[in-house]
């Protein structure tokens, strides 16, 4: 329940962003060769399960800081001193500071322990250099690789920080900025190819996971299928034993043999434009093998004490990617992506043969194939709009392992514990009956434009579904640029899925549409920005 | 009896006198309320081409330092004004100084290094020409390819790329309030320079352009690469790096009849008409004299009760050739478009287009230019976020576009842009660098 106190501190949190002084600037010139940018952004989410029922969980308040500083320009750094071959140069930072006040002021958020309340970190900081045709970026940053929009085949060089939103906001805020040297020698005609370049990742130490919430006390904490709660059962034979988990994280320490890297030669060919990719890596999503002979039964505690750990293998990926604009029959930029990825870990089911499960860990690491092809069409539909187009978007994925065993496991599940039909009070524990599909698919749809006098509403639609579970995903979002400085945002999420029970990969509406674990959203945001 | 008769005489011829007075009075009423209001109305497309033909002003209409205001309007301006723009550029208080028609010459070796062995097809368009200077000297009116011959030379003339360009743009309401500001920098170099490339093996290039945004912040960092090409049946090939995204976008250039960004042009308004000469029917509509902005001192002041047009800048009369451009597809926003071009540096200084639904205007962008050799006597204004050599614009003989304005009368909105132009030019190996799509992988941001 929300206490009065907070609806009025909601109220004037929002306030205080909606009357801020409208000051008349763009960037912020500090000086002639720095410039400052930014926004602060409150944002609101309210859940709802039903109808009738609603909750707020959310209610981030973010500031973020970007500047440019230009200390190298032709040729000579900070004015007076010469720098030889290299042209140019700048260091560029982006800061962000988060606070989500739901933590303060929602009483069934008081016993949590604030992950998530908090943050406030240096996400980016690099220095460009310019040496034609060398350029050089150093530091902490993102990647991007691929064709793809938000789902990860190529785009892996970056961990996701799922924990906050799962992967529902831009990409841009939820990528985790690793430190890393990114080099790219422009090449230009080089026999068939044009615009072709060569591109050098090097991220010598810096290995961070996904950031995953499994505290079922957060609002965007992964617990599986089934309900929010965490096992602390389990039953063997016809016994209930209290289980005693221990999770022993076996992260790649910062060490230069855990270093990840990649290269990519991109270029146009004939009127296509392809890119080779290869990314050595290490699985930002672990694996999870049961330490079976770390496992102790305590009949006199009634206790299972079970070890398991968080293993992240290593991965080679694979890519090819191509683009091209067909301009005359269809209008159309196609869009094409395809990895073949080794050391994608997996969890196999107990009782696998040993054939499946050599090491009887029940872990292993697969091959996966990726193929997307997208489709890119600004259209015109003058019934809704007949000043601007409809940018339409739409992908199919395809993801295939290559190695596949009807024993791997899918999404686990937490159910009420019961002994001969009886449901035990406040007893859970964790099953899975979910396999692995050998292929597995998702189509996404978007579309959006932009109404009125200056084309500043920007409503967008957005659209998901994975045809064999069936389960969907709907966003519907509805931007208002008041000003120049202060930018409303609606939107409106769904996840429901046509029939069935499976469970798919994508986390969609068979996943977060089923009661008990439905998180129907409503999101509305209030930015100024500078 | 004769007195009677003298005096009836006179009653009469005087009644007479008072009745044709009255008459011509209310004539003159009548014209004057319903002549402007019909004219400052009508923005159809009849009337505009009604305008064409009608009354052909010399020169010596208007004087040069004359400051023409509202009450010049009917006697000098209208016939100088195309019509379908009075609605927005007569208003109360309106100044135009005038100057005196100038005589611009072109850059030093323009025309001397072109390729000979080019042509026009059957359908207009230019084959075989690489750049150099005008590729069609003469305009004969009678010539059936009169008007793709003169957009011809418009596309090819001397001044439209290498420079650096910040731009601040403007997109009001009708009542003068202003709903957005941008801010944003295109930088653009020619590759077809008659008998060469400027970079060796890029024979096929025409020109490439990167633009991007500063601001607003939601569109900061934004940046787009553009190459056109020799070969006009072969379409332009574009990237757009998006911040959010933190990848270059293949973009479709094909389609150029949606408005961009939310301002009131689409992209084949640009310079007048920035489409494919095949994809319209052409017919060439003789010279006419018009006012321009063609050599202003600085970024006009924008005037008027909307705040759309320039105000208390220099004019000058131009010959301009007037080409109709009617797009074939039937999809097409538009029936007709209008294009004033100056006959001696091929810029464009007017456009309209017309609603395909009813004829009515539909998008018009007028040109504010100024000749480089000017910067020795006028320097211009620098913009608010980069400083700039202006002096290095001096001694080119081009044109700088130093904005526009681009009103959509359905809606009616305009958007009105300032460029502060700086001549750049480009080594060989540095636009090899800095148009390639090594620098569209990342960004600001």
């Amino acid at each position: 329940m929300i206490m009065s106190r907070n609806r009025i501190a909601l109220f004037l949190s929002f306030l205080s962003l909606t009357l801020f002084p409208a000051v008349s600037w763009g960037i912020v010139d500090v000086t002639d060769n720095l410039e400052l940018e930014g926004y602060v952004k409150a944002q609101n989410i309210m859940r709802a399960s039903g109808l009738h029922d609603g909750e707020l969980i959310q209610q981030r308040n973010t500031a973020q800081l970007e500047g440019k500083y230009y200390f190298l320009e032709d040729n000579k750094a900070f004015g007076r001193f010469s720098t030889g071959p290299i042209e140019e140069a700048t260091f560029t930072f982006l800061a962000r500071g988060v606070y989500d006040s739901v933590y303060d002021i929602r009483d069934s958020y008081e016993d949590t322990d604030d992950k998530g309340k908090s943050e406030y970190k240096v996400r980016e900081a690099f220095v460009d250099f310019l040496m034609p045709p060398f350029t050089l970026r150093l530091g902490r940053q993102q990647v991007v690789w691929g064709e793809t929009d938000n789902f990860r085949a190529l785009d892996v060089i970056n961990p996701l920080d799922l924990s906050w939103h799962w992967s529902r906001e831009s990409w841009e805020d939820i990528r985790i900025p690793l430190w890393m040297a990114r080099g790219i020698y422009d090449i230009g005609k080089i026999g068939p190819f044009e615009e072709s370049f060569f591109e050098l990742i090097v991220i010598p130490w810096d290995f961070q996971p996904n950031k995953v919430s499994t505290d079922p006390r957060h609002p965007w904490a992964f617990t599986g299928a089934g309900l929010a709660e965490i096992a602390n059962s389990a039953i063997i034979g016809d016994e209930l034993f209290d289980l005693d988990l221990t999770i022993r994280d076996i992260r790649p320490d910062r060490k230069l043999r855990n270093g990840q890297g990649g290269f990519r030669f991109k270029g146009i060919l004939g009127d296509v434009g392809v890119s080779l990719n290869y990314f050595y890596g290490i699985s930002a999503t672990p694996g999870i093998k049961v330490r079976g002979d770390l496992t102790q039964l305590n009949l006199d505690t009634q206790t299972l004490s079970a070890v398991v750990d968080k293993v992240y293998p290593r991965t080679h990926v694979l890519g090819l990617t191509a683009n091209y604009s067909e301009d005359r029959y269809t209008q159309s930029v196609f869009r094409l992506e395809t990895t073949l990825t080794k050391g994608i870990p997996v969890s196999i089911a107990a009782g696998a043969p040993i054939g499946i499960d050599s090491d009887g860990d029940q872990y292993d690491t697969v091959r996966q194939s990726v193929v997307m092809l997208g489709i890119d069409r600004p259209t015109w539909i003058k019934l809704l709009n007949d000043q601007r187009t409809f940018f339409i978007s739409t992908q199919f994925f395809w993801r295939r392992y290559l190695d596949h065993s009807s024993f791997y496991q899918g999404v686990s599940s937490v159910i009420p514990a019961s002994i001969g039909g009886e449901v035990i009070a406040d007893r859970f524990v964790s099953t899975n009956t979910n396999r692995l599909d050998r292929d597995e698919f998702v189509i996404t749809f978007s579309a959006s434009t932009s109404y009125g006098r200056a084309g500043r509403w920007k409503p967008q639609f957005v659209f998901a579904y994975d045809p064999r579970s069936t389960g969907a995903y709907n966003k519907l979002v509805l931007e208002y640029l008041w000003t120049k400085h202060i930018v409303f945002k609606a939107e409106q999420h769904f996840y429901w899925r046509e029939s069935g029970s499976e469970q798919g990969p994508w986390s969609l509406g068979d996943l977060w549409g089923e009661a008990g674990n439905r998180r129907n959203e409503t999101v509305f945001s209030a930015t100024f920005q500078f | 009896m004769k007195q009677r008769a003298k005096l009836q005489a006179k009653f009469t011829n005087g009644t007479h006198h008072l009745w044709t007075f009255l008459r011509i009075l209310m004539a003159g009423v009548l014209l004057w309320l319903a002549a402007p209001s019909y004219a400052l109305e009508d923005q159809s497309y009849e009337s505009l081409m009604k305008w064409i033909e009608d009354s052909r002003p010399g020169a010596e209409t208007v004087m040069p330092g004359q400051h023409l205001t509202e009450k010049d309007r009917q006697s000098l301006l209208e016939p100088l004004i195309p019509h379908s723009a009075w609605k927005y550029y007569f208003f109360d208080g309106m100044e135009m100084e005038i100057a005196a028609t100038g005589h611009y010459p072109a850059p030093d070796a323009w025309g001397e290094n072109m390729a000979s062995d080019y042509k026009l097809d059957e359908e207009g368009t230019l084959v075989g020409f690489t750049g150099g200077g005008f590729p069609f000297s003469e305009i004969n009116r009678d010539d059936p390819n009169a008007a793709q011959k003169v957009l011809w030379n418009m596309l090819w003339r001397p001044g439209s790329n290498d420079y650096n360009m910040p731009m601040v743009t403007w997109l009001r309401s009708e009542d003068g309030s202003l709903d957005r500001e941008m801010e944003y920098t295109s930088v653009n170099t020619t590759y077809a320079r008659g008998d060469k490339s400027l970079v060796p093996g890029y024979e096929e290039v025409k020109s490439k352009k990167i633009m991007e945004f500063r601001s607003p912040r939601d569109m900061a960092g934004a940046k787009n690469m553009t190459i056109e090409y020799v070969d006009h049946y072969k379409e332009d090939s574009g990237w757009l790096y998006m911040p959010a995204q933190r990848k270059p976008r293949r973009t479709l250039a094909s389609e150029r009849t949606g408005e961009m960004m939310g301002m009131d042009m689409i992209r084949e308004d640009l310079n007048g008409f920035g489409g494919k000469v095949y994809e319209n029917n052409w017919a060439y509509l003789g010279k006419r004299k018009v006012l321009a902005t063609v050599n202003v001192s600085d970024n006009p002041e924008i005037g008027g009760p909307s705040l759309w047009v320039p105000h208390k800048t220099r004019w000058e009369v131009r010959d301009t050739h007037v080409i109709l451009i009617e797009p074939k597809a039937k999809n097409h926003p538009y029936s007709h478009r209008i294009v004033f071009i100056d006959a001696e540096t091929y810029w464009t200084h007017w456009m309209f287009a017309f609603d395909k639904e009813d004829d009515q205007l539909l998008r018009m962008a007028q040109h504010f230019l100024k000749y480089s050799e000017s910067y020795a006597t006028e320097p211009a204004t620098q913009s608010s976020y980069v400083k700039q050599d202006f002096s290095k614009n001096i001694g080119h003989k081009v044109f700088m576009h130093l904005g526009e304005t681009d009103i959509n009368a359905k809606k009616p909105h305009a958007t009105i842009t300032h460029c502060h132009v700086a001549k750049r030019d480009f080594t060989p190996a540095r636009a090899k660098q800095f148009y390639s799509l090594r620098n569209m992988i990342s960004g600001r941001r």
